[in-house]
């Protein structure tokens, strides 16, 4: 008999003998393949990655256009930025006279350097943005309420963790805006009250305070350096890492999101995991891949000139995800703005889920018309913070003066009026009238009451009030304009919404909700006195440095 | 069944269980309290390797009247003379800390952070700081010498015009003094 090769198996019969093979089966749980229902649900819950999903998702969460998948992009950009954060440690030394000569050997002599590093810091922008509208989504589709209430307080906190990687990781560098840029934070943090050296309430001197502890010194130098690679490099990814672990696992568990479930759709609505979710996720994040790789190697990072201690860049900008911050530090003094907002806003965000009067209405799907209260808060919150972005970033110039997009920066401006404040008894009476006729007004407005009517009623009496005041009082007419404008928000947003939605709420509920609102509304009004009135501070009580 | 025991066998004892678990509790607690406390006090450096603070900056007769920015690069410190004295101004934004900008034709301070504008004296006049500019201690050396301290620092009217943070000097005719170097 002669002797017979044995056939040649095709692609298909050696997929199958590899799968099939005691080798395969030991590292891939799950048995012998049969691409049953049964065993895609164990492909998913038998691999410890995969098994973050459930083994079958209901269809309407699939929707493209339902999550955009922004929850799986944020956390895909955080492995890109591991990816390249680990590479480009090969080659970056955390120290004063070698980091920026790193960061040059980075971008000419390394092969792929400028590359990587382009890609690091555009995917850190991108995951700002994608983490906010992560959590933009999540409240237009109400998925932050019973059972993920808490699953959003840590999406709020990671968001907070998100911006301090940001933040932390601009430093290295060591370039002009990592300088400056620190230095603004840490000052910001020296405004702490109690804890910081210049805030109120100081208990601590310069060489102890909490800035102390953060730059390791009294100025931003070696130890700075150092202290902020470490946070950015271990503490802050570790930290992180284990919220997003708490995060999807409350994901997991509290069911991901859609309409609430109709007994008839039960048994058919739902699909495998595995393929319909997982690929679509790697579609996500292999456009988000193309995307970000095209980005950086069109557009390199930006590297300003090595940071200089004494000289200040005119102006000096953060990155946009900061320019709304330091766009508000311009109103307030630097604790009120630097810590006691940015506290104010997360602790805000947070109770949003507690806040909000409609437990059910309005889950799993964009609608406006059914959590009107809630819709009309959160998105003018967003909206006054991107303007506020949008203000930094395209209308400041040279020694922070405004400038229109169109102007060149070398025409100097004349320098800003003088401002002025309000006496102590003016202030207290203004603010203290604001707050408390703020709280009660909505609860004064009647039983009888018509949106149109009152908007029109409304204008009018704000329109015979400017003409009262512009006949009495010498005011340009764009402060008239201003005051209308203002005033006339503050009575929409502040007084009619709360009639209409807010009133018939419980009292503790009702008074915390009109306060958040008030302070969100008052920042508004003070930007608008500042601007349209030179005013520096409605209120100032020196003492305590408080000055609003 | 411990607890129908009769009553010797925990008179035995030289600890109760309840003081026993609270003596445990309490150490754990006052373990994981001082290890945070000593972590606390670990990330406080004892020795700082900072520049020093004290400098000299030439002699009174070096500037003329105005404000000179000749030690701003090196010192962070304009010197700014007046018809009664000199006195040194710490060129660092009392706001959030940045390095304001001198402008000869406005006569102010300009801050490239958040707007904040000063005069020659220190004082606010627009944006957002919410103190004055903070002046530095100076006095004249037995050389004759201007000798700086940055780590002495003053900022309230009627303070910082005392004798630790202004040197008078009215000018000596004899020697015409040179421009801003």
């Amino acid at each position: 008999m002669p002797f017979q090769l044995p056939p040649i198996p095709t692609a298909e019969e050696l997929k199958k003998k590899v799968i099939d093979s005691a080798i395969w089966r030991s590292i891939f749980r799950g048995g012998v393949w049969k691409d049953t229902p049964r065993d895609r649900a164990q492909h998913i819950l038998g691999n410890v990655w995969l098994h973050l999903q459930p083994s079958r998702v209901r269809k309407n969460g699939l929707k493209w256009t339902y999550t955009f998948g922004l929850g799986g992009l944020s956390f895909f950009l955080f492995l890109i930025l591991t990816v390249t954060g680990v590479l480009l440690m090969f080659y970056y030394r955390p120290s004063v006279d070698l980091a920026y000569r790193d960061m040059k050997d980075l971008e000419y002599a390394v092969s792929l350097g400028s590359f990587l590093r382009a890609m690091h810091r555009w995917s850190a922008h991108a995951m700002v943005l994608i983490v906010i509208l992560h959590m933009v989504r999540v409240f237009l589709t109400g998925s932050y309420k019973s059972p993920r209430e808490f699953n959003w307080v840590i999406g709020v906190i990671l968001l907070v963790m998100t911006l301090l990687l940001s933040f932390t990781g601009y430093l290295l560098p060591w370039d002009q805006l990592a300088l400056w840029a620190v230095t603004v934070g840490t000052n910001m943090a020296a405004a702490s009250p109690g804890l910081g050296a210049e805030g109120p309430f100081a208990m601590l001197g310069r060489s102890n305070d909490v800035r102390f502890v953060l730059l390791g010194g009294t100025a931003v130098g070696a130890n700075t350096l150092l202290r902020f690679y470490v946070l950015h490099c271990v503490f802050v990814p570790l930290v992180a890492g284990a919220l997003m672990i708490l995060h999807f696992w409350r994901v997991r568990k509290d069911t991901f999101s859609g309409p609430p479930i109709t007994p008839q759709e039960l048994p058919h609505d739902k699909v495998d995991t595995w393929p319909h979710l997982i690929v679509r996720e790697y579609i996500a994040a292999l456009g988000c891949m193309i995307f970000i790789s095209l980005w950086s190697l069109l557009q390199k990072a930006p590297l300003e000139e090595m940071a200089n201690p004494t000289v200040t860049p005119n102006p000096s900008k953060a990155p946009w995800y900061f320019t709304g911050l330091q766009e508000l530090l311009v109103y307030f003094d630097p604790w009120i703005a630097g810590v006691v907002l940015p506290t104010l806003i997360m602790v805000g965000l947070m109770a949003i889920p507690y806040l909000d009067p409609d437990k059910t209405k309005g889950t799993g799907r964009y609608d406006f018309k059914e959590r009107p209260l809630a819709m009309t808060y959160f998105l003018f919150g967003i909206g006054m913070w991107f303007s506020l972005i949008f203000i930094g970033s395209f209308l400041r110039g040279p020694n922070w003066d405004i400038y229109m997009p169109w102007e060149s920066w070398l025409i100097h401006k004349p320098p800003p009026p003088h401002t002025w404040s309000l006496p102590l008894g003016w202030g207290l009476l203004v603010v203290g009238g604001y707050f408390i006729v703020g709280m009660v007004l909505p609860l004064l407005m009647g039983p009888q009451f018509e949106w149109k009517k009152a908007l029109q009623k409304g204008l009018l009496v704000i329109l015979g009030a400017a003409a009262v005041i512009k006949i009495s009082a010498h005011m340009a007419w764009e402060q008239i304009l201003w005051l209308v404008i203002f005033i006339y928000v503050y009575y929409i947003l502040g007084v009619l919404v709360p009639r209409r939605h807010l009133v018939n709420q419980p009292k503790v509920r009702y008074a915390i909700t009109m306060v958040l609102v008030l302070m969100m509304l008052g920042v508004l009004m003070k930007m608008g006195v500042r601007l349209g009135f030179h005013i520096k501070y409605v209120l100032t009580v020196p003492q305590f440095q408080l000055n609003i | 069944m411990a607890e129908s025991a009769p009553q010797p066998a925990v008179a035995n004892q030289d600890i109760s269980r309840r003081s026993f678990l609270k003596l445990g509790w309490g150490a754990l607690l006052g373990f994981f309290a001082s290890s945070a406390g000593a972590t606390l006090r670990f990330i406080f450096p004892n020795v700082l390797y900072e520049p020093p603070q004290t400098f000299k900056a030439g002699r009174p007769e070096d500037y003329s009247i105005g404000v000179s920015t000749r030690w701003l690069k090196e010192q962070r410190v304009w010197i700014i003379r007046t018809e009664e004295g000199i006195y040194a101004m710490w060129a660092r934004c009392t706001h959030l800390g940045c390095t304001p900008n001198w402008f000869q034709a406005e006569n102010r301070f300009r801050c490239p952070c958040h707007g904040s504008n000063y005069t020659t004296a220190g004082d606010v006049i627009a944006g957002p700081a919410p103190k004055p500019l903070y002046r530095c201690a100076i006095r004249v050396l037995a050389s004759g010498d201007l000798l700086i301290d940055k780590s002495v620092l003053e900022d309230r009217p009627g303070l910082r015009e005392k004798p630790q943070f202004f040197v008078k000097y009215t000018g000596n005719n004899s020697t015409p003094a040179p421009a801003n170097a």
